[in-house]
């Protein structure tokens, strides 16, 4: 491995400096990720800029809708009990990625930067139509995450950009909501596929006013499954209904075979987990 | 010459000061730098747990880690578990439950196993299996380690 200067910015301020100072800068939070990119030398910086010290990014509250900090780390995310009473479907999204190791390190921001496939965080939050708060030295911008992927660990982000924050709606912590990620065995491993829906139900019914189903792991970056959605948007799950979405879902999904799974057997998956999450929340109540 | 960095930290009560260089993980700065080679590398890349230390009272594998991070840290390592001679209930407990036979992945079990019961003390049979799910051991099979943690957790309760 190649050396490369290491900077700490106690300030956003110095980061944007350190950022536009080298050429090829990498942002380090958890870098649970970016460790292994490097020594495997597919990432090979000049500079890491370690911005763990920068305030506030580390902190997640309540404020006419939710605002995370992209630095909050998803053992953080795990462990609220404030999460817990509200949206326990976010502490069901952390307890599935990888080990305690990991899950100690990683931070929600660098899951959804790395824009893997198969982020947890990049199909839940898609679930949820989160924003992303996007800084630069030009200023900031407001994005959704649905324009946030553009391919396999490819985002808009551009040089000297720096993602600090997740806004969730304050609707989305009002809904009903699940993760469910299918591996092999019982293993940390990644998922073969990653399901996140939420849903808004007519109270005591099974009239769906709203669901978002999002889906990991089946295409290039994380999708929503559209399609699906507007199968079951205002009508009564009824079990037959929500096969008929399922199916949608699975169509809608383009995965690749890799060693891990064939194309053919994720897209049965994904039919199989559309299904069983929506089950699994209408029979919750 | 390659730059180096200062890094201050507090390693099992012992304040450190070195300069190291920034390509340095956490887990070769322990073992090379200042020769406390109880952390172990399996794997190198995350997947083991071998490397296990808990850093500012979490559990993280040092192999993810720059030592460069570390700076004003405080770390936790196997050799910082025992008291004085005497060893620690979840040391003790490994060796009365069998639960050791090449050792290579004992410290990191043991260092996990420690973070675990100071968060939860009384952890179900299912929450230790997630807790210790990225701790792989090649040699036991498991069973003995699942006793081990049983048997430590009594250990601490009557301690
Ligand atoms: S050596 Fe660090 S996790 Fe395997
Ligand atoms: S005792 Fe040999 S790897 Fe666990």
């Amino acid at each position: 491995m190649e050396t490369f200067e290491y900077i700490k910015p106690k300030s956003m301020d110095d980061a944007m400096n350190a950022l536009n100072t080298y050429e090829n800068a990498f942002l380090l939070a958890g870098g649970t990720d970016l460790l292994v990119g490097m020594k495997y030398n597919s990432i090979k910086p000049e500079c890491i800029v370690d911005i763990k010290e920068i305030p506030r990014m580390n902190t997640f509250e309540f404020n006419d809708g939710w605002r995370f900090g992209a630095l909050v780390t998803v053992r953080d995310i795990e462990v609220s009990d404030r999460l817990k009473q509200t949206m326990p479907f976010l502490n069901q999204t952390a307890k599935a990625l990888g080990s305690i190791q990991i899950r100690n390190r990683a931070t929600i921001g660098g899951n959804l930067s790395n824009a893997s496939p198969c982020s947890n965080f990049g199909a839940m939050f898609l679930a949820m139509d989160a924003m992303l708060k996007i800084i630069s030295k030009d200023g900031e911008r407001q994005i959704a995450l649905q324009d946030f992927f553009c391919g396999p660990n490819q985002t808009v982000l551009k040089k000297g950009e720096i993602l600090t924050e997740i806004r969730v709606p304050e609707d989305a912590g009002k809904a009903e909501g699940i993760f469910l990620k299918h591996s092999a065995g019982k293993s940390n491993d990644l998922g073969l596929v990653n399901i996140a829906i939420t849903l808004h139900r007519e109270p005591g019914t099974n009239l769906c006013k709203k669901i978002t189903i999002a889906m990991g792991a089946v295409a290039p970056t994380p999708i929503r499954a559209k399609k699906a959605e507007a199968v079951l948007n205002n009508n009564i799950l009824t079990p037959d209904l929500i096969i008929r979405a399922a199916k949608k879902a699975s169509n809608e999904a383009t995965p690749i075979s890799d060693f891990r799974a064939s194309a053919d057997y994720r897209r049965s998956l994904v039919a199989t987990m559309v299904a069983k999450g929506i089950n699994t929340l209408i029979k919750a109540s | 010459m390659v730059k180096k960095y200062p890094v201050r930290v507090n390693v099992n009560g012992d304040d450190y000061e070195a300069l190291v260089d920034p390509r340095k993980t956490l887990l070769q700065f322990l073992r090379e730098d200042l020769d406390l080679t109880g952390t172990k590398e399996g794997c190198d890349e995350g997947d083991c747990g071998a490397c296990s230390v808990i850093l500012n009272n979490r559990v993280v594998s040092s192999c993810l880690v720059l030592a460069v991070e570390v700076d004003n840290a405080v770390i936790e390592t196997i050799e910082g578990v025992k008291t004085g001679e005497e060893l620690h209930p979840v040391q003790q407990a490994f060796v009365d439950s069998g639960a050791i036979q090449c050792g290579f992945c004992t410290p990191g079990m043991v260092i996990t196993t420690k973070a675990m019961l100071q968060e939860m003390p009384n952890p179900s049979t299912k929450e230790v299996k997630e807790y210790l799910a990225g701790n792989l051991c090649r040699c036991t099979g498991y069973v003995k380690i699942l006793d081990a943690v049983e048997n430590a957790k009594e250990k601490l309760k009557n301690g």
